[in-house]
Formats: C-alpha cells, structure tokens, sequence
C-alpha cells in the first residue's frame, strides 16, 4: 500500500503548509499594513495635487470628496476596510495561490516589481552554491565516517570527534566574516563578496571561472564546517548497525571485513544516512540567511535580509512561504524515500 | 529527590567522570561561571554593561586601539593608553587670585605616538591656564586656555583637537620650509610631530621617535580667591588599550565580551532549560496516552518542526521589537520540538515495561506513572538535549542581532558583532574587534558540545570503543 502511504503524506503536507501560511499571515498582517497604509496615504496625496493641477476651478470640498473616495477605492483594493480575520483569510489564499503581488522596494535584476519573478531569479543562486556545498560534504562525510567507524576509537576517530564538538557550535557567517578578512583582504586571493566581478567578463568560458573564482570561498567555509557534523552520525549509524547480530553472524562465517562494511552494514545502515544527507540538503534550500548576506550572495537568504531591513513586506512573506514549501517538500519527499527503503515505517506511519 | 534517584545521578557523574573532553567541557563551563562572578573585578570599565551605547563614559579611549599584547609582536610598539593623575600641587597667593603650578612626567619609550593626549583639569571658577609639554630635548610646546565657570567642571585640553597649529609651527623651526610649505595644520599629525626626534626629513613622518621623559607642566592664575584648580589628569590615549583593545565608539571591547558572558549563558542556559522540559513533558505524554491523543500531539509537533526557524524569529523579531527576556521566550516556543521524537520513542518502550504494568496494577494515577516513574528515567537524556542545544540558542541570538534585530539595550556578543560587521570592520581588518566575540561564542558552544557529546556516550552504550 505504498501509494495510498504516498497520497496520505502529502496531503497531509498540503494541509500543514496551509495552517503555517495561516500563521505567517496573521504576523505579517500587522507589519503590512502600516506600511499599506503609508503607500495609500502616499497615493492619495499624489492624486490630489494631480486633480488641483488638472482642473483649478475644483473647490476644496470637491477635491476632499474625490480623494476621499479614491481612498476607499484603495482601502477596497487591498481590503484594508474588512475586518482583521477576514483580510487573514485572504492573505493566506493569496500566498497559498503563490500570489505574492509588487514589491515595494526591491527589483528584480531587470527592474521588474513582481515578487515572484524577484524569487524566481534568486532560488538558483542559493541552490548553486548550497547543493555545491553540501554535496561536497556528504561524500567528505561519508567517507571519514566510514573510516572512522572502521578504526573506531582509534587516535584518528578520537581527534576528529573532537573537530566535531569544535565546530559545533560554530555560526557560519561568523567563519565566513574570518575567512573575508583573511582571504579576501590580509591575502587577496578570493573576492570579497557578489557573485561576478563588476563588468563580467563576456565569454561565457570567463563568466564562468568567474563565477567559480566567487563561489570558492562561501563554498569552502560550508564544507569545512559541515562534514564533521555529518562524519560524526555517519559513525554512529555504522557503529550501531555494526554490533547487530547479522554482523555478527556474518564475521562468524568469515567473510571480510570490507566485504562486511560494504555489503552487509552499509545496506542497513543507508536509510538513516540518505536521511540524513537528504535532510541537509533540505536545510540547504530556503538558504542560510546570513552566511549570504556576509557574502553578499544574492540568493534567497540574502533577499529575505535586504527585505527585512528595507521592510518589502510583500518579499518577505513571499520569501519565506516559498522557503517554507520548499523545504516541506524536501520533508515530504524525504519521507517517501524513506518509506520506499524501510518498509517498517508504513507500518508505524499508522499508529 | 528519593534516594534511587540519588543513585542513578550517582552512578551517571561516575560515567560522566571517566570521558575526558566531558570534564574539559565542565572544566570551561567552570571557568565561565567564574569570569560571570569576578566580573567587575577583571573589567577596566566596570558600568561597560550599563553605559554601552554612552558614548560619555567613554570619552577618554582612543578609537580603534589594538589589544596591547600586539606590541609583543611587532618591532614598532604602539604606545598603550595610560592616566596620570597628579596630586601634588604647589599653589601661592597672586594678587587676588592664586597661582598653581603642577608638572607631570610622562615616560614614553615606543615607537608609534599615541592618537591623543588629553590634559584634564577640575576648575573651579575662572582661570587661565598655560599648558607647556617639555621634550627630553628640552624643546618645548605651550598653549594658553583662559575659561570661564560659576561652578566646578573638567576643562579638557586635547593635542590633537586643540594644539594642532603649535605642533605646527613648532615644526616650522625645525623642518625644511618646502617640505612644510606641502602641508597645513589641519594636515600633519600633531602627535607625531610631539613625539618625534627634531631632525629634518623625518619629524613629520614620524617614524623617528624621542624616547625618554616628557614634562607637562601646567600653570594656572586664578582670577579671583573663590577659583581653585581642584585635579590634574594625564589621561594619553594610545594606539593599542586594554586586553582586546578598543571599537570605533571608543568602547573597551574586553569590558563588553565579559559582559556578554553573562547573557550568553542565560540566554542559552534558560531556553534550553524551559525548551527540553516542554519537550520531555510533551514527549512524554504524547507517547504514554497513545491513540487520538498521541496523534493530536503528533500533529501539532510536525507544525512546529516544518517552520523554518531562523526565518521566522526574524520576522517575530522585527513585529515585536523583542527584548532580551521576549527573544528567548520565541526561541523557546520553537526549541521545545527538539527532545520530543527520542523522548516519545523511548516513552513508548519505557510504557511496556512490567515495572509500569505494576504500577498501574496498584492504582498509580496517570500522573504519578508520568512523574514518578516514567520522567526520571528521562533525566540524563535530558541533560544531553539540554547541553546541545545551548549553543543553538546561543547562535540564534546572536543572529537576529546581527542582522539589527536583537535587544539594543543589552551587550551581548551578537551585539558586538552587529556593531563591528554594521560599521565595516570586517573590510577594514579591525580583527580585534570581530574575531574575540566569534570565538567566545565558538568556545561557549564547545564547551556544551563536550558535556552534550560526553552524555550522549554514556546514553547510547553501542557507540562505545573502550
């Protein structure tokens, strides 16, 4: 019954996502609409001195009234005249409907107001240098994992499990600070920041060493701090699994050791690690908000800071309901897969 | 607390005792706690807490100080911060006024002259005061002030902002004509020019310095009996201070780091005390009742794990303009789901066994099964999820502050950093200023690191390597 376990899960996803649009709308309805608000009071004065200059034979009483009810017009338009819940409601169906509306501030790279395109332009930026990263590191991961759970605590497991706790409570974007300073500035070897030199160069061969000479840095800063983390679970899983007895049974009938770590421990062990590598790339998507605003990578995270600090209120909720879907997704399909490799869970899904 | 549970706690610091880098981890929470308590002891700015952001209470620092320590590195030493007071004055009756002369020796043998030197004198009233700074050479600057007061005030003389044009024409009768023709008194540095060897060529680059005692001496006319000169202060800001040297505020960063100790560990302490409890409790629960309820439970958790964390505090952040104690109360809101899938999964093998069956056999409430019998047997997972999220929560602080967001009223490490990535310092190497609060940030995390690490051994014997 795995398609009905599929069907299931991600309805239920369906539902979960909208209950926390729901939420993000509610918190964002009060920031919204004093900067609403202030765009309508904007508009309205525009429209007035517009009319004077139109026609000056208006008296002041027909200007009040014809501003007054173009402010109604406005008020109708965004909904501002409704009661709280009700423009709650309409919020949450806008962003479930992926209909973001115009930025207030921020434009596009072609100077375009619409949120989405705005979104649209910086996913594949973050995806570039995060997948990068983390795809680095889970196969550096994996790889000292696997030796490290073979000579289990040897001198080598020992001094690394300490660069884990080292670098475990390490902020990213503090490191990438550091490594601006050192390399971008103490030794110029990487640029500071961005992601192509200011005129870039026009072959795309150049524009494409160009964009790999930026991401260098930012991509290096990832891996460093993230493969320990992944090394140390990697151990462990293999380190459980290897003192079941089916190991056990398989040293008996003395098959290899190698034999034993990649036919036998590996298979079990795969759905824990997919997990687990699957989870960092999920928590690679919606970006890491300041690791790219230190970078000045315009990506998502990066979009979601200037956003916050310009108070585009539009971006930011659309920002962050995309984050959010992508990264429910990721949950989603993480799930899938794991079912698909673990029978069990199906099972336990139910209780 | 029975005496089984006495036991148990008994028989885990046994276990906990034999991991090293656990004890390393407890060794450093120690020599946290300690520079928490001794804080006003080792701070040169003991109010730095109170009075972060006035900028009066530190007006005397010089800007951008390196730590002093920098001097063990370099062959050109920068000369430190320093305050002179001097006490012994002699003053005589002068026509209706008095007259007082006080001379302070400053010993200065570095290289790079400090960036200011401030005389501050406590007057009473008016009087006129000439300032002479005598050079080992013999050769001297003066500077005249008159001031005028009802009540008592500090008059400051600084070199740098007020006798830039007698460094300049003390210059003059030194150096070539065509070399001072090139620049003005707003151009040169005074400072250089005090502290340098009078030879042609080098006196306005300074880099030749006169070693040895320099003499200020002041003198002050009372313009009338009720006028006195109360203090005379020496205060030279130096071009390194302090144990982490100094921002561009002036602020002594060493007195702002220790500050933010205290607030690092209440912030990760308390949110991660108040989160893993909720999450036990709500683990507990969820796993003991089972059915509708567990599933109810179930869901609301997977709402809360399926937000992005740091996202979302950034937007509470910016709605509530939180302070310190609301900030932590958000994270709390989000961390308490970390605990509850492994409390929930090891409530529910807990729940089968004969021990609870018994206990239920005998009429135990609900209650007392979940608080008597099933939570104990919780308390060293606990303790591990307690450790490791210290620095999580640590780190989120740090960020919302970075990004302008945070409590402005407190210090804490974000903070700082805030303050150092906002005004450029990562662009123009003031390190001093942003590696110390990254790396007592990375340490407090390592340090709960070990003890979380250390736990989690104990707690999952299969890892074990003997």
């Amino acid at each position: 019954m795995y398609w009905k376990y599929a069907v299931k899960r991600i309805l239920y996803a369906f539902v979960m996502y909208a209950v926390i649009i729901f939420v993000f709308s509610g918190l964002f309805n009060a920031v919204a609409e004093t900067v609403m608000r202030a765009q309508i009071s904007e508009a309205i004065r525009g429209y007035a001195q517009a009319l004077v200059q139109a026609d000056r034979r208006l008296s002041g009483e027909q200007v009040q009234m014809m501003t007054e009810a173009r402010r109604q017009e406005l008020f109708d338009q965004y909904r501002l005249n409704q009661p709280v819940l009700s423009r709650v409601f309409a919020r949450t169906f806008d962003t479930l409907q992926f209909k973001f509306g115009d930025s207030t501030i921020i434009r596009s790279s072609s100077g375009e107001r619409d949120v989405w395109t705005i979104i649209a332009e910086a996913i594949p930026r973050t995806l570039l240098i995060f997948l990068t990263a983390v795809v680095l590191d889970i196969f550096l991961g994996i790889w000292l994992g696997l030796r490290k759970a073979r000579k289990a605590g040897s001198v080598m497991d020992r001094a690394t499990d300490i660069g884990t706790m080292v670098v475990f409570g390490l902020p990213a974007w503090w490191v990438g600070m550091m490594a601006i300073m050192t390399f971008a500035f103490v030794l110029p070897v990487f640029p500071s920041s961005g992601m192509h030199s200011a005129p870039p160069p026009p072959t795309s061969l150049g524009y494409l060493v160009d964009l790999l000479w930026h991401m260098t840095l930012p991509v290096l800063v990832l891996v460093i701090l993230g493969f320990w983390g992944r090394a140390y679970l990697t151990r462990n899983i293999v380190l459980t699994t290897l003192q079941e007895d089916f190991i056990m049974s398989a040293r008996a009938r003395g098959l290899s050791e190698r034999k034993i770590l990649f036919g036998h421990t590996l298979r079990s062990a795969a759905p824990p690690i997919v997990t687990m590598s699957l989870l960092a790339l999920l928590a690679s998507v919606g970006g890491s908000l300041l690791f790219e605003g230190i970078f000045s990578w315009p990506g998502m995270g990066n979009l979601y800071w200037v956003a916050v600090s310009l108070n585009d209120v539009p971006v930011l909720m659309g920002d962050l309901a995309v984050s959010t879907g992508l990264y429910m997704m990721g949950l989603v399909i993480l799930d899938l897969i794991y079912g698909f490799l673990d029978p069990r869970i199906k099972v336990s899904g139910k209780a | 607390m029975t005496k089984r549970d006495f036991s148990q706690m008994k028989a885990l610091w046994d276990e906990f005792r034999r991991i090293k880098f656990g004890m390393v981890g407890l060794a450093l929470l120690g020599m946290f706690a300690i520079l928490v308590i001794i804080e006003p002891l080792i701070v040169p700015f003991p109010d730095a807490a109170s009075r972060w952001r006035d900028m009066t209470y530190w007006v005397d620092n010089p800007r951008n100080a390196k730590p002093v320590w920098v001097n063990w590195f370099t062959s050109k030493d920068y000369a430190p911060s320093a305050r002179i007071e001097s006490d012994a004055f002699a003053s005589e009756a002068s026509g209706a006024g008095r007259m007082y002369a006080v001379e302070i020796p400053y010993k200065y043998h570095w290289v790079q002259a400090p960036t200011d030197i401030t005389l501050r004198l406590g007057v009473t009233g008016n009087a006129t005061y000439q300032v002479e700074f005598v050079r080992p050479d013999g050769l001297s600057v003066s500077y005249m002030k008159t001031s005028k007061s009802t009540g008592t005030r500090d008059v400051r003389i600084s070199i740098a902002q007020n006798m830039a044009p007698q460094m300049f024409q003390f210059a003059q009768k030194i150096e070539d004509p065509a070399v001072m023709n090139s620049v003005t008194a707003a151009t040169v540095n005074p400072l250089a020019i005090l502290f340098g060897k009078a030879e042609k060529g080098s006196l306005l680059r300074g880099d030749k310095p006169l070693t040895g005692t320099y003499t200020v001496k002041v003198t002050a006319l009372t313009a009338d009996a009720t006028a006195s000169l109360d203090e005379v202060e020496l205060i030279v800001a130096g071009g390194v201070q302090g144990i982490l040297g100094t921002d561009n505020m002036k602020r002594d960063l060493w007195s702002g780091l220790i500050a933010g100790t205290k607030w690092a560990l209440i912030i990760g302490l308390l949110t991660s005390f108040i989160a893993v409890v909720v999450g036990v409790i709500y683990g507990v629960t969820s796993g003991y009742y089972g059915g509708f309820v567990d599933s109810l439970m179930n869901r609301i958790y997977e709402v809360f794990s399926s937000v992005p964390l740091l996202p979302i505090l950034i937007v509470m952040s910016a709605v509530f303009k939180p302070s310190i104690w609301i900030m932590i109360s958000m994270m709390c809101i989000f961390f308490w789901v970390g605990p509850v899938r492994t409390v929930r999964s090891i409530a529910l093998q807990i729940k089968e066994s004969s021990y609870i069956e018994a206990a239920r056999g005998l009429g135990a409430s609900n209650r007392r099964i979940l608080f008597r019998h099933m939570i104990p047997q919780l308390v060293p997972y606990a303790f591990a999820s307690m450790a490791l999220s210290v620095p999580g929560a640590i780190v989120y602080e740090a960020s919302i502050s970075l990004i302008g967001l945070g409590d402005a009223t407190r210090v804490t490490w974000g903070q700082i950093l805030q303050a150092a990535f906002s005004s450029g310092a990562v662009l123009q190497g003031i390190w001093w200023w942003v590696v110390p609060p990254g790396v007592a940030i990375a340490v407090m995390g390592m340090t709960f690191a070990f003890i979380g690490f250390a736990m989690d051994t104990i707690l999952n014997p299969k890892l074990k390597t003997r």
